[in-house]
C-alpha cells in the first residue's frame, strides 16, 4: 500500500508539474505575442525610433515572462523535489500547487503584455515622454503580475506546509479546493489590471500633462481591480489552515471543493469587469482634466457593484466552508 | 497560526437561549468611538481663523465629505446627512487602520461591525426613500417593470446589504489573514510592513470610501 | 465507508451549489463592468450630467445583477432547501 501511494505521489508530481507549465504558458505567450505585435506597428509608423521601442518591447516581454517563470519555478519543484515522506494527502497537494500556480499565471500574463504594447505605441507618438511612460509600463505591468504571485504563494505553501496528522477524507478536498480558488482567482484580476494599466500608458501618451492624475488613478483603479484574486487567496488560506474534522461521507469534502471552485470561478468575472470600468475611466481622466474627481467616485462606485457578484461567491464559499 | 480568524468569545447563558459576545470586537468599537469623540472635541474646542493641526483634519474630512453628499444627492438632502456620512466615514477609517497598532484589532474584521452598519444604510435609505415618494410610491417602484418581479426586486435589495458589508468584511478580514500567513512565513522578517502598507492603509481607507460612497448612493437613488 | 445515495445528493448539492455561484458570477460581472466603463465614458465627455449618468448606471448595473441573484439565490436553496 505504501509503494501504491509512492507511486501516485510521483504520478500526481508529474502531472501537477506539467499542468502548472502547460497552463502557465498560456498567458505570458499572449500578452509578449500582443506586445510584438504593437511593437511592430510603432516601428512601421516610425521607423527611426526602432532601437527605443525594441528595448521597450523587450523589457515589458520580461516582465510579462515572470508570470511563466513562476510557473517554471513550481514545475521544477514539483519533478525534481525528494519528499521525505509518504501520505496520501500529497498526491492532492502536488496536483492543488500545479492547478493554483499554472491556472494563476495566465491572467498575469496576459494582462502584463497589455500595457507594454500600449507603452510602444505611446513612445512612437511621443518619443520625449518615453522615460514616464516607460516607468508607467513598468509599475503597471509590475502590478498587474501580483495576481501571479499570489498564486504562487499559495503553491509555495501548500508545498512547504506538513498536512500530516490531519484526517485525509476532507483534507484532500480542501487543498484541491485551495489550489482552485487561488488559481483561478487571480485570471480575473490580472486580466483586469491589466487593461487598466493599458489606459494608463494610453492616456499618458496622449495627454502628457495629466500624467500625475493619470497615474495616481490608474494605480487606485488596479488596487480595486485586484480584490477579487485576494478574496481567491483568502479562501485558499482558510482552506489550508483550518482543521477540518475527519469525515468519512464525500458531501464534506465535495463542500469544501465547491467552496474553492465557487471563489475560483466567481471571480473571473467580477475582475476582468472591473478592470473594464477602470479602464475607462482612467482612459477619459487622461481627457478630461476637470472630470477629476467626479470620475474617479464612478469609477469606484462602478467597480465596487461589478464587484458584488464575486462577494456573493465569497458568501456562498464561506458558507460551504463554515456551516455546511 | 491557531488563532486564525478567531475571536474571543462571551457566552452568556440566557432564559434557555445562549447569547454571543465578541468582546474583543465591542471594546474596540468603543476605543474607536471614544478616539473621535476626542477628536472631534480636539478639532472644534478652539476653533479660529488660522486653523491648528487638529482643526485642519476635522475641516479636511467635513468639506470633503459634504461636497460629497451634496452632489450625489442636492443641497438641502447633503446637509440632512452630511454628519451621518461623515461619521459613518470616519467610523470606518479608524476602525480599518487601528488593525496596525499592537495589541489592537479591527472591528470591521467580525462581520458583525459592517454587517450592522450595511443593515443601518438599508433602513436610512428605505426609510428616505418612504418620505420622499410617500408609502404608496415606494411600493409601487417594487412591482416595476411588471407585477410579479416583486420578490426578485426585493431580493435584490437585500442583496445590496449582503454585497456591501461582505465587500468591507471580506477585504479586511482577508488583509489580516493574508498579514498573518504571510508574515508567519517570512518569520516577520521585512515584509509586514509592507503588507501592512497596502491591506491596511491603502486597502483599508479604499474600502472605508466605498462603503460610504456607496451608502450615499443607495440614500441618492431612493430619493430620487 | 459504504457511500450511501443521500450522501451522494448532498455532495452533488453541495459541489452544485458552489458551481452555481461560480459560474453564474462570470456574466454579470463582467456585464456589469461594461456599463461601469461606458458609464465613465459618458462622463468623461460631459461631466455636467454626472449625477444623472451614476443613477442610470446603477440601475442599468442592478438589473444585469439580477442574474448573478438568481444564482445566488439556487446556491442558497441548493445549501439549505436540499
Amino acid at each position: 500500500m505504501t509503494d501504491d501511494i509512492q507511486v501516485w505521489m510521483k504520478v500526481a508530481a508529474f502531472v501537477g508539474g506539467g499542468m502548472a507549465m502547460g497552463f502557465g504558458a498560456i498567458g505570458a505567450a499572449i500578452g509578449e505575442g500582443y506586445t510584438a505585435s504593437k511593437a511592430n506597428e510603432a516601428i512601421a509608423r516610425n521607423p527611426q525610433l526602432s532601437g527605443d521601442l525594441f528595448k521597450t518591447m523587450l523589457v515589458g516581454q520580461a516582465i510579462a515572462e515572470t508570470a511563466s517563470i513562476f510557473a517554471l519555478i513550481i514545475a521544477m519543484l514539483l519533478l525534481f523535489s525528494n519528499f521525505s515522506h509518504t501520505s496520501p494527502l500529497l498526491i492532492a497537494t502536488f496536483l492543488a500547487a500545479g492547478l493554483c500556480m499554472g491556472l494563476g499565471a495566465i491572467g498575469s500574463g496576459i494582462g502584463s503584455g497589455l500595457p507594454t504594447a500600449e507603452a510602444c505605441i505611446g513612445i512612437e507618438r511621443q518619443p520625449q515622454m518615453k522615460n514616464r511612460i516607460t516607468t508607467i509600463m513598468l509599475a503597471g505591468s509590475a502590478i498587474a503580475q501580483s495576481p501571479a504571485i499570489f498564486a504562487l504563494v499559495t503553491s509555495l505553501i501548500l508545498l512547504f506546509i506538513d498536512f500530516t496528522g490531519k484526517p485525509v477524507s476532507p483534507t484532500w478536498a480542501a487543498i484541491l479546493g485551495a489550489g482552485l480558488a487561488s488559481g483561478l482567482g487571480a485570471i480575473g484580476s490580472g486580466i483586469g489590471e491589466g487593461l487598466v494599466a493599458k489606459s494608463g500608458c494610453e492616456g499618458i501618451a496622449r495627454q502628457p500633462a495629466g500624467a500625475t492624475r493619470t497615474t495616481n488613478v490608474m494605480l487606485l483603479g488596479m488596487a480595486v481591480t485586484e480584490t477579487t484574486a485576494i478574496y481567491g487567496l483568502l479562501i485558499a488560506c482558510i482552506l489550508i489552515f483550518k482543521n477540518f474534522p475527519a469525515a468519512e461521507s464525500i458531501a464534506a469534502s465535495m463542500a469544501l471543493l465547491g467552496a474553492g471552485l465557487c471563489m475560483g470561478i466567481g471571480a473571473i468575472g467580477p475582475g476582468i469587469g472591473e478592470g473594464f470600468a477602470g479602464q475607462s475611466a482612467v482612459k477619459w481622466i487622461a481627457r478630461n482634466e476637470e472630470g477629476t474627481a467626479t470620475l474617479t467616485r464612478s469609477m469606484l462606485v462602478g467597480q465596487a457593484v461589478a464587484e458584488s457578484t464575486g462577494i456573493y461567491a465569497l458568501v456562498i464559499s464561506l458558507i460551504l466552508i463554515f456551516v455546511a | 497560526m491557531e488563532e486564525l480568524g478567531r475571536i474571543n468569545q462571551l457566552i452568556v447563558p440566557f432564559f434557555g437561549h445562549d447569547m454571543t459576545f465578541n468582546i474583543g470586537v465591542i471594546v474596540m468599537t468603543w476605543a474607536i468611538f471614544g478616539f473621535l469623540l476626542l477628536f472631534g472635541y480636539l478639532a472644534s474646542k478652539s476653533r479660529r481663523i488660522i486653523p491648528g493641526t487638529v482643526q485642519v483634519v476635522g475641516e479636511l474630512f467635513i468639506n470633503q465629505l459634504y461636497g460629497l453628499t451634496e452632489d450625489a444627492m442636492d443641497e438641502e438632502l447633503g446637509k440632512k446627512y452630511g454628519p451621518l456620512i461623515c461619521a459613518l466615514f470616519m467610523f470606518l477609517l479608524a476602525s480599518n487602520w487601528c488593525g496596525m497598532l499592537p495589541f489592537m484589532e479591527e472591528p470591521t474584521k467580525d462581520l458583525n461591525t459592517p454587517l450592522s452598519m450595511g443593515l443601518m444604510g438599508f433602513a436610512i435609505a428605505h426609510y428616505a426613500g418612504i418620505r420622499a415618494k410617500g408609502f404608496k410610491g415606494y411600493i409601487k417602484e417594487y412591482f416595476e417593470p411588471i407585477f410579479f418581479m416583486m420578490p426578485l426586486n426585493l431580493i435584490g435589495e437585500l442583496a445590496k446589504v449582503v454585497s456591501i458589508s461582505f465587500r468591507l468584511f471580506g477585504n479586511i478580514m482577508g488583509g489580516s489573514i493574508i498579514i498573518l500567513v504571510v508574515s508567519h512565513l517570512v518569520y516577520s522578517i521585512l515584509l509586514p510592513p509592507f503588507l501592512n502598507a497596502f491591506f491596511t492603509i491603502f486597502v483599508g481607507a479604499i474600502q472605508a470610501f466605498v462603503f460610504t460612497m456607496l451608502t450615499i448612493v443607495y440614500i441618492a437613488v431612493q430619493v430620487k | 465507508m459504504a457511500i450511501e445515495g443521500i450522501h451522494i445528493v448532498q455532495a452533488a448539492a453541495f459541489l452544485g451549489a458552489g458551481l452555481s455561484m461560480g459560474l453564474g458570477a462570470i456574466g454579470p460581472g463582467v456585464g456589469e463592468g461594461l456599463a461601469a466603463a461606458k458609464a465613465c465614458e459618458a462622463i468623461g465627455r460631459n461631466p455636467a450630467e454626472a449625477g444623472l449618468l451614476t443613477r442610470t448606471m446603477l440601475v442599468g448595473q442592478a438589473v444585469s445583477e439580477s442574474t448573478g441573484i438568481y444564482a445566488l439565490v439556487i446556491a442558497l436553496l441548493l445549501l439549505f432547501v436540499v
